[in-house]
């Protein structure tokens, strides 16, 4: 990972229950406040539901289920609008969201990589017959 | 057979075509010199021109088309060498060409002479003779254009249609702003017809008792102009008249408002009709008549009918009916696979046909017909029909179903299995239809259009498919619902009915309705999507779809109208979420998630190509039964564990479970602990209760980390916990463990 890392410099960091994660800010779309998220039924328990921007939804991710951090509590949550592989996914923060910059020696500790997060959490698509008849 | 006027007019929507291609092709000709390419693509067009225009005997078309194709084909052959000289002839009979497809567009006929001098020079050029070099023929010719058309690059329909989807949104938004304001313009005028009461009311009883506090005076003439004092200008009285003047301003007002949210509404609802008849337009200029499907149809028809050695007469009608441009696009093999299996398997030969007393010609009809926003197409033959009962015997056979179920299908359930894979009926295969695979193809090209097919058939009568698409693929109308607080969607064209759940008191219960003479199964979207129990559920709605010819039911709690729109995608992200086709945002800005019915009855279809694995029958390794109420978990495991070969049974909570366990061998159970009507722990401590399960391996999996429920459900008496998300490997390792599969490491 180091040596996608060399070439970051600034980073958003956001946070769930006690912990902090970095990501970089290129890929931050932008930051939202959460009115009303609604539940997807049927997406795994990390994805807590859609929020309507603009005419399309935003899926709304909660990484304490990924990390298995304990929560004290909803507080201050707000939604990082983040683009991966094409396509803008929100992540829950119980902070606002902010920036800071690194020297690009340093190896940062907790840092997401969008794309990666992309691939672990996808929904499993379950299409595997169909194309035969295609 | 068609009769020789509309065999004209499915010439003329062709010609128009072709002749376009020859243009573009003279045009390019002209800019850039001999290509064979070109000249390729226009000897194309001159051949199929001159065999349409043989086919509705327009001789004077046909001879011209003919002289050209000659030109370009000798071109072709390197026979002549090109000149540029030759195309101020070839725009020439170009033009006597369009010249006669207007003439026949407009009066039926051609009525020009044909150019005697024209055909002599290109015949003259066909024999390398000299040409006479005419000045008149100059190559600045214009090459007349067929009729009133306007060609339109497709992709800017597409942009067109894009945007409209997006007004139609807004529309949508719009309306519903609109019904907010009149029930705020409502709310504002009840309130001031009340303040208006009052104020009256009290300004009647204040003048009342000034009144009698007066002098008694009967004659109100004298008193009104003789009593200065009772005219008495007090505070109070300033005060009542200045507050009644407002009121009547307010009232004023408001009768002004209340005219002016009429007239908005009028303009709104004036506007929504221009915006739809716009989009009726806009959809329409995509579409492209079926006429044009016909013609090639028809002609395919022959070819395979007399391959077959049989004599079939081809019906066409509502070759006007218009169909959208990718919908025409996939229209023609499905189609065509079904008049070849009419004709190869339902046709019978010429003289079975007389011996049934049957004409000696067979008879194929298709018709397309517009019902509301959707294309009906019938496909009929007079042949010997479906049989039945064989149809039953391939489908057991081909364990496609189990002989016991046959006795609750309905006719129409059995029929529709010959739309399953690798069903065929007819002993003999033949590569054309290729093994009655043919109509499961039929079925999947048909469900991409969002489309359904169903059959009827009635012994050596005759056998008619129908089916149903819709018109237009870019706008879908959908039928909105409510349900747990969230709102969703299902495709209007699969839904056949909405029946009032109070007329179907036991539905709930029971599962299943008994409606126009038939048993429907029905589904609880509650219990289905969010696993709650549906008991409580006394007020709601049954709606009926028809899955080709399959019908099935879905409670809802309420039903919101139905609404036209364009569907979003899920995007990469989610996509694995494959109940949902997509989702739109209301016009209040709530999300609604668009569901594939299809998908809520998939498990227990036998038809959807996923049962594949019922033609080769895999030798499976064990079987598993996997007990879960989420469908994602249950389908994902059953990938993995059909990928290793394992057989797997699927159970939606315990009681379904047993009923499985009951009639299946089962190898091992991987259950869920939280589930509706039987939940996990009961689940093992029954299954452990009956003798002939106790040595068999149950393993918990389940998003409950803690030890105490662990403890809990070894204690009952499971062999393994695990703990979601599970993946491939964790799956792997547990089923070498109970030596499903053997290690591979």
């Amino acid at each position: 990972m180091s040596e996608e890392i060399k070439k970051e410099k600034f980073y958003c960091v956001f946070g769930i229950g006690e912990r902090e994660f970095l990501i970089p800010k290129d890929s931050v779309v932008q930051i939202l406040d959460i009115t009303r998220i609604f539940p997807i039924p049927g997406s795994p328990d990390y994805i807590v539901g859609a929020l309507p921007v603009r005419g399309k939804i935003i899926p709304a991710i909660d990484l304490a289920k990924i990390f298995n951090i304990e929560r004290l509590g909803y507080s201050d949550n707000k939604l990082l609008v983040v683009e991966a592989k094409g396509e803008k996914l929100g992540i829950l923060s119980d902070i606002t969201p902010f920036f800071v910059s690194f020297d690009p020696d340093i190896v940062v500790e907790d840092f997401i990589d969008p794309d990666k997060l992309f691939d672990q959490l996808k929904v499993n698509s379950k299409k595997n017959s169909e194309k035969s008849n295609a | 057979m068609l009769s020789n006027s509309e065999l004209i007019r499915y010439f003329l929507l062709e010609a128009e075509d072709y002749v376009n291609t020859l243009v573009e092709g003279v045009e390019e000709l002209e800019s850039k010199g001999f290509d064979k390419e070109t000249v390729e693509s226009l000897f194309r067009a001159t051949h199929t021109l001159k065999g349409s225009a043989s086919i509705v005997k327009l001789e004077k078309i046909t001879l011209l088309a003919h002289k050209l194709e000659d030109l370009f084909e000798a071109l072709l052959n390197k026979e002549i060498e090109y000149e540029d000289t030759f195309l101020g002839y070839i725009k020439k009979v170009i033009n006597s060409i369009v010249n006669l497809i207007n003439e026949v567009s407009t009066f039926g006929v051609e009525k020009s002479e044909l150019d005697k001098e024209l055909v002599d020079i290109i015949d003259d050029i066909l024999e390398k003779k000299e040409i006479p070099l005419k000045s008149e023929i100059a190559s600045t010719i214009e090459v007349l254009p067929v009729t009133n058309t306007v060609r339109i690059d497709l992709e800017l329909i597409e942009n067109i249609l894009t945007s409209l989807g997006e007004i139609l949104v807004q529309k949508n938004t719009l309306t519903d702003k609109e019904r907010e304001l009149l029930e705020i313009i409502e709310e504002i005028s009840h309130s001031g017809k009340r303040l208006l009461k009052e104020i009256t009311d009290f300004s009647d009883r204040y003048w009342l008792s000034a009144h009698e506090s007066g002098q008694k005076v009967t004659d109100s003439f004298f008193t009104d102009f003789g009593d200065l004092q009772f005219d008495r200008y007090d505070e109070y009285h300033i005060l009542l008249r200045k507050v009644q003047e407002i009121t009547n301003d307010i009232s004023e007002s408001m009768k002004s408002l209340l005219s002016f949210s009429e007239n908005l509404s009028l303009s709104f609802k004036s506007i929504s009709r221009e915006i739809n008849y716009l989009k009726d337009n806009l959809v329409e200029i995509r579409m492209i008549p079926a006429g044009k499907l016909l013609h090639r149809l028809a002609e395919a028809t022959r070819d395979i009918a007399e391959k077959a050695g049989k004599i079939v007469e081809v019906e066409i009608r509502g070759a006007e009916i218009k169909v959208d441009k990718p919908v025409f696009d996939s229209l023609y093999e499905p189609i065509i696979q079904i008049i070849r299996n009419a004709i190869q398997h339902g046709i019978e030969l010429p003289e079975e046909r007389i011996e049934k007393g049957k004409e000696k010609t067979g008879k194929v009809k298709i018709e397309f017909a517009k019902e509301g926003k959707n294309i009906n197409i019938e496909i009929k033959d007079d042949g010997r029909g479906i049989d039945l009962e064989k149809v039953k015997e391939t489908a057991i056979e081909r364990g496609i179903i189990s002989s016991d179920r046959i006795p609750y299908l309905t006719r129409e359930e059995i029929l529709s299995f010959i739309f399953a894979p690798g069903f065929s009926t007819s002993e003999q295969t033949d590569y054309l239809s290729g093994r009655g695979m043919g109509l499961n193809i039929v079925k999947t090209a048909i469900s991409k259009l969002k489309g359904t097919i169903e059959v009827f058939s009635e012994s050596d009568k005759e056998t008619t498919f129908r089916i149903k698409i819709p018109q237009s693929l870019s706008i879908s109308t959908l039928l909105v619902f409510r349900s747990s607080k969230l709102e969703y969607a299902v495709p209007i064209n699969y839904v056949e009915e909405i029946l009032s759940l109070e007329d179907f008191p036991d539905a709930v219960k029971e599962k299943i309705i008994n409606h126009k003479n038939r048993s429907i199964q029905v589904k609880l979207f509650s219990e289905i999507f969010f696993s709650s129990n549906g008991k409580k559920l006394e007020k709601g709605y049954i709606i009926i779809f028809n899955f080709s010819g399959i019908r099935r039911g879905l409670v809802v709690e309420e039903v919101l109208g139905h609404e036209e729109t364009t569907i979003n995608s899920f995007g990469k992200f989610l996509e694995g979420l494959t109940q949902y086709l997509g989702y739109f945002i209301s016009g209040k800005g709530i999300p609604r998630y668009v569901i594939d019915p299809l998908k809520i009855y998939e498990e227990e279809f036998v038809l959807t190509p996923s049962y594949a694995a019922f033609i080769e029958p895999i030798s499976y390794k064990g079987a598993v039964l996997v007990v879960d109420d989420s469908i994602s978990v249950r389908k994902s495991l059953q990938n993995i564990l059909e990928s290793k070969k394992i057989r797997v049974y699927t159970a939606k909570d315990g009681n379904e479970a047993l009923n499985v366990l009951e009639n299946k061998n089962v190898d091992l159970i991987i259950t869920d602990l939280e589930m509706p009507i039987m939940h996990g722990y009961e689940l093992i401590t029954r299954i452990r209760k009956d003798p002939r399960y106790r040595d068999l391996p149950i393993v918990v999996l389940t998003s409950r980390g803690t030890k105490k429920h662990e403890e809990k459900a070894l204690s009952l008496g499971a062999d393994g916990y695990i703990v979601k998300p599970f993946d491939d490997k964790t799956i792997s390792q547990l089923l070498i463990k109970f030596e499903l599969i053997k290690d591979t490491f």
